[in-house]
């Protein structure tokens, strides 16, 4: 009788023993995030004269930039082409010089610039692009439609 | 025939919304004259764009790649693959651009052409 009740509580203690040693795992979880980046443009520029009729200008009254969101995990750069693509009216002869800017406010901040910019950071960001068109001497801007192309790149 | 063996790798990353074009950086091993990429041009607008993919080299000169299709209609808010063969043209190793381009907007006064690049580093084996 001593002997079963001993014999039992041994059981016991072994069971008790075989749950303590009850092992835990980790189960890890992996993920990598790669570069990405979304343009959205929001609205075209438009373009506006000078008084002298010597510049074409987003900046000036009447004209207005571009914009465009841009929303990216960080890691990317971005920015504008020299203008390729431009129309102008057959009485504009000479030559115009165009320069294509840009700058970032929100989830980034880049003051406005013509170069390239490194976005490191995460972030939804509103690019605003501007184009400014400029004739030297005594060339001016004739009447008809002008119409250039800015490209905004993100790699 | 050629080509389609010579097709070692080809990054197969899953597209996501949202996105203008995935993945944007990549590693090819390849054992022949050519790579392949495999690339996801998506449209995040609510209208049709028309959607053109262009490769190019570090300079931003353009190489002579095969694209199919290099040029489509995407509906909105959608995506689709685009094959992308690069020739090594005799070189060991090679660095590309991808470029999805789109001009959502045409027909204004000042139009911006969306450019988004990915940048894919290739080695021949």
């Amino acid at each position: 009788m001593r002997a079963g009740f001993l014999l039992a509580t041994t059981a016991t203690i072994i069971i008790a023993g075989a749950y303590a040693n009850a092992a835990t795992q980790n189960v890890l979880f992996n993920a990598t995030v790669s570069p990405t980046c979304t343009l959205t443009i929001l609205a075209n520029g438009t373009l506006a004269p000078s008084a002298d009729l010597q510049s074409l200008s987003s900046k000036l009254a009447g004209g207005s930039a571009g914009s465009v969101t841009l929303a990216t995990t960080g890691g990317v750069d971005l920015s504008v082409d020299p203008v390729a693509t431009v129309t102008v009216p057959g009485a504009d002869a000479s030559v115009t010089t165009w320069t294509p800017t840009y700058s970032v406010a929100g989830g980034h901040t880049v003051a406005e610039t013509a170069g390239s910019t490194t976005l490191g950071a995460p972030g939804l960001s509103t690019v605003s692009v501007h184009l400014v068109g400029t004739k030297g001497g005594s060339d001016r801007f004739a009447a008809g439609n002008y119409q250039a192309t800015v490209t905004v790149r993100c790699e | 025939m050629r080509i389609a063996a010579a097709i070692v790798f080809l990054l197969a990353t899953l597209p996501a919304l949202g996105q203008s074009m995935s993945p944007m950086r990549g590693v090819v091993t390849a054992f022949a004259d050519v790579f392949a990429v495999r690339v996801y041009p998506s449209n995040p607008y609510d209208h049709r764009i028309r959607v053109e993919v262009r490769v190019y080299d570090q300079k931003f000169q353009p190489v002579p790649a095969r694209v199919t299709p290099p040029s489509f209609m995407l509906g909105a808010e959608a995506s689709r693959p685009v094959l992308v063969v690069v020739p090594f043209e005799g070189a060991a190793s090679r660095k590309v651009r991808i470029c999805t381009e789109s001009v959502p907007f045409p027909d204004q006064q000042t139009q911006i052409r969306a450019q988004i690049c990915g940048k894919f580093l290739a080695r021949r084996m």
